[in-house]
């Protein structure tokens, strides 16, 4: 054959394999080829196990069954068996199978070296490290904690206090504010909201179907009793700047300016005491003199909230059998105690105190942990007060600054003093599970292990209605190099001669067990939770006319635009920042590419020039933060709704880069009267680019 | 001086093989192309061992869903594991001899059957199907034909088991290493991209994640 024959042979055998299948079926199995592809992550095979525990990611402490298969937690799903979620699951508690091998994770402890930079060491070093500065810092020590619901903060105040200090804090949240507001008002133990068994539910600036307090229980109860398509057997309206679920959820929205709580609450105790609603106490006179001038008027006036509305919700919440006021701030701290004081009043007024589906009072946990500080005495300390102390050199900064699960860098608003504290600690050591902002800064990073992980509690979170206790117990072995931060700080005492009177974690949480009557050995095995009715001593609560009174000379900041935070679990949290198993709900009106997206309504964005796309800056005195604009009706005029949980700067490629952190546009003042500092209402302008 | 042409071709090559050529090439990649490398590329495996559908369903009048069901959480059990197969087969009871190897290699070593069956339909790890949604039950909500015979909604995707007595060759693709029954995101479009297939509307959504995890 010669060179033309084999051409033609050539072609022929072409057109012969274009025209057989072999060379698309190889295409075909070359696209299952690369499923084979090493990196590719593999779903494990086998049997499937199902396991009761709770999400210690979810503030709430959310009950969830984890599928394990062949061993390997796969997946959080809902647990109907839970008596506080009842199969109810929230976005974060979605995510904690996920996140054990998040990229953030962090995976090995870290020391800072002289040139800045964070490297890998060993448990033994680093524990080794971990009791010398504890060891030198004698009489100075401080330690955040961002998980108030857990025992482990009885181990980390033991040991502060073992140390000569009491600087031992919570992260900032509502339940500060409620504290000191029932403190006022006469209240003995922690403000509880008996919401499942109440018939009329106004919630003032919490956003209880999406965030705030026992979210998952919240939703659970609001759905049973109002099943589709059938009667509802409770009514519920909402107070706030933005149209969020819970608003769409409500059968009244009161579209009120955030930080105006206490205002609006004022407006309708003026209405109920017009109507003859008036359960006598002490300071009532008084309070009724303070809420006259609050008529429907002047408080649509400030607070946005048309009268009529008003009058109507006001008079439904009056003819209810058991309503429920509750108030909450949109970020879910920096709120003042003078619009929760208002809010009693306000269930004062109905008779609502002490009531099955009112206001309860809980007790304070007792601690189990010896040399541990009373819950109520690390509720009462607050720690913006003390870190701006710092700042401003009142106070020494302590030579150990301990951070357990706390993200403060990020999570308060700019003049907090933190970075000054960050800048003047000796040394700074964080225990957590992710790489955040916080952790980016210190100086001895320990890996915590997970929830799933380790041994841990869940002890009544803000915004229950009864006791409850339940424990989260290891389902795998700590993945990568972490370790249960319980048992570290256990054998950190040891080392550092401090007792504890525990010598594990399961004996600390069977003697909580012991002090609280619960069957420790049930609940790790079934998952039980234990539960307690609200009760016990209640002295009567007073109007303190004086403090609402005092409390209202809060200057506010509302103009030009009112600032409007709004707070979903799917953001994550400080400490988590962006699950990114949860990126598939974040939406384009939440975040446009980098960019963080400015809602405001179609009036207020003609009368600044701006319509939907528009890049304009969001500014509040010198911040400046860049945004898109998206238009929607459901923001307040003259306001401007920015997502809450953006704008990281550390973890991972998830959450770092997206939009923009909003605390950089809050601003702390203080509360009169109180002291308490407040960061719920910020004026900022809008500046097209 | 002779003139060399160097533009056309002497005679005799001109001459050779004609379209001859062509059609020797056609031919050849046709049966390379249609059948010799197909079978090449196709290994040919048997299942562990050679159940019989046809004796269990209509000797021994067993249901399909005793052993291919989807659980309460919403899982599909498709191969049934060696603890439920011993359920019956504890020690034989026929007098095949695969009964006697299973029981023997099986049941009473606790190897386990179901991580050793092969899967006629296995999808890789990126995508995700659910029994439960394209379940009989879902679908006869509206097709009533398929209430009466479940196997019938089946056999849309697998073939009819019920009637064959020797599992069917599984023939594993040696690039992929996977069989020849995967499906490929189409087969799935076929439906996902056009929820209007069946009538009513099956709300079918297209959704990457509804698939990809």
């Amino acid at each position: 054959m010669n060179r033309r024959g084999f051409l033609k042979f050539a072609a022929g055998g072409t057109v012969g394999l274009v025209a057989s299948p072999i060379i698309w079926n190889t295409l075909y199995d070359a696209v299952y080829w690369t499923q084979n592809w090493g990196w590719i992550p593999r779903i494990p095979r086998g049997d499937s196990t199902y396991i009761p525990t709770i999400s210690k990611l979810c503030p709430s402490g959310t009950g969830i069954r984890v599928r394990l298969v062949d061993g390997q937690p796969v997946r959080a799903l809902s647990d109907p068996g839970n008596p506080l979620s009842r199969g109810a699951l929230t976005a974060l508690a979605a995510v904690e199978t996920q996140l054990m091998v998040s990229p953030a994770r962090l995976k090995d402890p870290l020391r800072r070296t002289p040139d800045g930079a964070l490297v890998a060491i060993s448990w033994e070093e680093a524990e080794t490290l971990l009791k010398e500065k504890l060891a030198e810092a004698k009489g100075s020590t401080a330690c955040i904690s961002g998980d108030p619901t857990s025992t482990i903060n009885e181990l980390l105040s033991s040991l502060v206090e073992s140390r000569g200090s009491a600087d031992f804090y919570f992260m900032p949240d509502d339940e500060q504010a409620a504290l000191t507001a029932w403190d006022a008002m006469g209240g003995l133990g922690r403000l509880g909201y008996d919401v499942d068994n109440s018939d009329f539910i106004l919630a003032i600036g919490a956003n209880m179907l999406e965030s705030w307090g026992t979210v998952a229980r919240n939703r659970k109860s609001f759905s049973a009793k109002r099943p589709a398509g059938q009667d509802a057997r409770m009514k519920f309206a909402y107070a706030g700047p933005v149209q969020n679920n819970t608003a769409a959820g409500a059968d009244w929205w009161l579209p009120c300016r955030d930080g105006m709580e206490m205002e609006l609450a004022l407006g309708i105790a003026h209405l109920l005491i017009k109507t003859g609603h008036a359960v006598p106490s002490a300071g009532f006179d008084d309070f009724k003199a303070i809420v006259a001038e609050y008529t429907p008027e002047k408080v649509a006036e400030l607070t946005g909230v048309d009268a009529a509305r008003l009058t109507e919700v006001t008079r439904a919440l009056a003819q209810a059998e058991k309503p429920l006021v509750l108030v909450g701030s949109s970020l879910g701290a920096g709120g003042g105690a003078g619009a929760v004081m208002a809010g009693i009043a306000v269930n004062m007024l109905l008779g609502r105190v002490g009531k099955e589906g009112g206001l309860v009072n809980l007790p304070f946990p007792s601690p189990v942990v010896a040399g541990a500080s009373d819950y109520r005495a690390v509720r009462k300390r607050n720690l913006v007060a003390w870190s701006q102390s710092v700042a401003s050199g009142e106070i020494k900064a302590p030579r150990v600054l301990l951070l357990y699960e706390a993200n403060p860098l990020y999570a308060l608003p700019f003049n907090s003093g933190m970075e000054e504290v960050f800048a003047k600690s000796g040394f700074k050591i964080a225990m957590a599970s992710f790489l955040s902002e916080s952790c980016a800064k210190c100086d001895l990073v320990l890996p915590a292990a997970m929830g799933l992980e380790r041994f841990d509690d869940c002890y009544t979170p803000y915004g229950s209605g009864e006791v409850s206790w339940c424990i989260s117990h290891p389902l795998v072995k700590p993945f990568y190099n972490s370790r249960p931060m319980g048992e570290v700080l256990i054998a950190l005492a040891k080392e550092l001669d401090v007792e504890v009177g525990v010598k594990d974690m399961p004996e600390l949480l069977y003697k909580k067990a012991y002090s609280l009557g619960a069957d420790f050995r049930k609940m790790v095995e079934t998952g039980a939770v234990f539960q307690k009715k609200a009760g016990g001593a209640f002295s009567v609560p007073v109007y303190n006319a004086e403090a609402i009174k005092v409390a209202l000379t809060l200057k506010k900041e509302t103009t030009p635009l009112n600032l409007v935070p709004v707070v979903v679990l799917g953001m994550g949290t400080a400490q988590t920042g962006i699950p990114p198993f949860a990126t598939k709900i974040i939406m384009e009106y939440q975040l446009a590419g980098h960019y963080s997206v400015a809602q405001m309504n179609a009036a207020t964005a003609d009368r600044l020039g701006v319509r939907k796309g528009s890049r304009v800056t969001v500014r509040r005195g010198e911040v400046k933060i860049p945004a898109l604009v998206d238009i929607f009706e459901g923001v307040l005029p003259d306001a401007v709704a920015l997502s809450a949980g953006l704008g990281h700067t550390a973890f991972d490629q998830f959450s770092r880069n997206k939009g923009s952190n909003i605390m950089t546009l809050t601003s702390i003042t203080r509360e009169p009267g109180t002291g308490l500092p407040v960061w719920s209402s910020a004026g900022v302008s809008v500046d097209k680019v | 001086m002779e003139e060399r042409n160097h533009t056309s071709a002497p005679e005799t090559a001109k001459k050779c093989c004609g379209w001859g050529a062509f059609l020797v090439g056609l031919v050849v990649a046709l049966i390379l192309g249609w059948a010799v490398l197909p079978a090449l590329m196709q290994k040919e495996l048997k299942q562990p061992v050679a159940f019989n559908h046809v004796l269990h369903v209509d000797e021994q009048g067993m249901d399909c869903r005793q052993c291919h069901f989807t659980g309460p959480d919403g899982r599909f059990s498709g191969v049934p594991t060696t603890a439920s197969c011993a359920e019956c087969h504890s020690e034989v009871i026929g007098n095949t001899p695969e009964e006697i190897r299973f029981v023997q290699d099986y049941v009473q070593t606790g190897r386990e059957i179901r991580s050793e069956w092969l899967i006629y339909l296995k999808q890789p790890d990126n995508v995700f199907f659910s029994h439960a949604a394209h379940s009989v039950g879902r679908c006869a909500t509206c097709h009533t034909e398929y209430e009466e015979a479940p196997g019938t909604l089946c056999a849309v995707c697998h073939m009819d088991m019920s009637k064959v007595s020797t599992p069917p060759v599984y023939s594993e693709n040696r690039l992929s290493g996977y069989p020849k029954g995967t499906m490929l995101m189409w087969d799935c479009e076929r439906c996902h991209a056009n929820p209007n297939h069946l009538s009513p509307a099956t709300n079918a959504n297209n959704a990457c994640f509804v698939c990809h995890k």
